[in-house]
């Protein structure tokens, strides 16, 4: 079996700076672009079950609508109260333009 | 209508001493709104609850402090807090479970969400939403979390009993007690961990303040508790004592238990039943206990809220929860310790039958409190008598006293200024 390498979005369709919602794969994944970096995480966050990519994307941190807890969009680890629970992050690797995500 | 039948307006307490006690103390409503800002609300400590209800961290109960509903939580670092049952952005009572577990609280109307002290953590929408590439509505700049929390009651926890107050410059837990009804307290949880047993929840048609006074009333239960004097648990001889603390707010009625059985003081009294006997006498296969140090008995009136209840091996809290002037929610709480056999903890069930809604001897006081409320409403204008034993305030050495209720009267006329 390959190594689970799934195509999801174009770079071009992540906007500068903040985040957007996908789904791929059947899984809600927001994509985050930061200084031309790209980074993935489930969208929905662990605590209130709001959708990240409709919160506040600020210094490498996704804070979330609902309660404003906060992750780092690098290692998906909880920031902040009332989070208890970190949010899974997905390794991603670009090619020809478009972003490919593991799946483990 | 003559002088004596107006009912006043403002009420006066026309008697001098409080061994007359008006009727307009259990009809007034705005009496009672008073009660609760005085008694219930400042400068009194109200029972909440048990540790042992909630041992795990997160655990939480839903209960009341005179009419407030309130929630006492188990922090993740062990400690309790308790925080006030209303949301602090639309004022919602938020908590609808009588307990549970959780991380946090969420209001289910706007989902404003609170960590287990009571602070706001989140505010949906609080930068409002984005739109089109741009954000809008939203909270203020100048909102801050910090401001917007429940309200955050002051908490005393003393043996496995926990106690709280609206009011934080209230003296300490020990202090409001005083050391005799310390003692007492002590006595009946002396450090050993509470197992929770089971409840009791009953709907008392009559002001709160009768469920005081029945328990400030050794008169009662020897005449009127068939079941308590043909079996001796408590009568008029058994040796006794009542005891106060210094501002005669609360009491403690100790007594121990005589024979049972026909004697001298039974042969007039007509609920001593001399040819009743019981179908299973289990329910009095009393085991004496070393903590008893001596009294079989000791029921405590802690003012305004708990009683606390030790009848030979039932040990129970008694939890007085006013609604409205007329009404009041009575919660029994049934409790063992942790070192008890399997056989102490059937035994402390099996008589824990003598109370609660339908128990042996509790469903007569019930009774007659909605009675005594009914007496009361159909003529405000009157007044009760409490003269046993005289008309002083003093502790004795027997039962046949109402100086407990006459010294509660006391202590309500200094508090609500009448």
């Amino acid at each position: 079996m390959s190594d689970n390498w799934i195509s999801s979005i174009s770079i071009d369709d992540i906007p500068e700076d903040d985040v957007i919602g996908v789904t791929v794969n059947g899984h809600q994944i927001a994509f985050y672009k930061v200084e031309d970096e790209i980074f993935a995480t489930d969208n929905i966050c662990t605590h209130g079950h709001a959708l990240l990519s409709d919160g506040f994307l600020e210094d490498g941190e996704i804070e979330c609508p609902l309660h404003q807890g906060r992750f780092c969009i690098k290692s998906g680890k909880a920031m902040s109260e009332p989070l208890t629970e970190d949010i899974k992050t997905y390794a991603t690797r670009m090619e020809d333009g478009q972003v490919f995500l593991k799946f483990s | 209508m003559s002088q004596e039948n107006r009912i006043p307006v403002t009420p006066i307490w026309n008697h001098e001493d409080t061994s007359r006690i008006p009727f307009w103390a259990y009809t007034n409503e705005d009496i009672h709104k008073q009660e609760l800002q005085k008694l219930f609300y400042k400068d009194h400590w109200c029972y909440v609850g048990l540790e042992a209800e909630i041992p795990q961290p997160g655990d939480f109960k839903r209960t009341v402090i005179g009419e407030r509903s309130v929630i006492m939580v188990r922090h993740e670092d062990n400690s309790i807090y308790v925080v006030e049952n209303v949301c602090a952005h639309r004022g919602m009572r938020f908590c609808r479970e009588k307990h549970g577990n959780a991380k946090s609280f969420t209001c289910p109307y706007h989902q404003w969400n609170y960590d287990l002290e009571g602070n706001l953590q989140g505010v949906p929408f609080r930068r409002g939403v984005k739109q089109d590439g741009k954000v809008k509505g939203g909270m203020s700049k100048d909102f801050k979390t910090s401001d917007h929390g429940l309200t955050k009651l002051l908490v005393a926890v003393r043996g496995g009993v926990v106690f709280a107050s609206f009011d934080h410059d209230i003296e300490s837990f020990e202090d409001f007690l005083g050391p005799t009804m310390l003692s007492y307290f002590d006595r009946m949880f002396n450090g050993r961990k509470l197992t929770l047993l089971g409840y009791n929840k009953q709907r008392i048609p009559g002001n709160w303040k009768l469920m005081q006074e029945n328990i400030k009333d050794p008169y009662h239960p020897g005449l009127l508790h068939t079941w308590f004097v043909t079996f001796g648990l408590w009568r008029a001889d058994n040796r006794s004592e009542l005891k106060m603390d210094k501002h005669f707010r609360h009491a403690a009625m100790i007594s121990t238990r005589g024979s049972g059985g026909k004697d001298s003081q039974t042969t007039n009294v007509s609920s001593f039943k001399e040819s009743m006997q019981l179908n299973d006498p289990s329910f009095l296969d009393v085991e004496v206990e070393p903590w008893w140090e001596g009294p079989t008995a000791v029921m405590m009136t802690l003012f305004p809220s708990v009683i606390l209840q030790q009848q030979v091996n039932s040990v129970s809290t008694r939890h007085i929860q006013p609604n409205g002037h007329g009404s009041f929610d009575f919660v029994w709480t049934h409790f063992g310790y942790e070192d008890d056999t399997q056989e102490m903890t059937e035994r402390r069930l099996r008589q824990a039958n003598l109370f609660g809604p339908a128990g042996f001897v509790s469903a007569d006081d019930g009774e007659v409190i909605e009675f005594s409320q009914q007496g009361f409403e159909q003529k405000p204008f009157h007044r009760s008598l409490a003269e046993l034993g005289g008309k002083e305030i003093e502790e004795t050495d027997h039962m046949v006293s109402e100086t407990l209720i006459r010294g509660m009267y006391a202590y309500w006329r200094k508090v609500m200024g009448v």
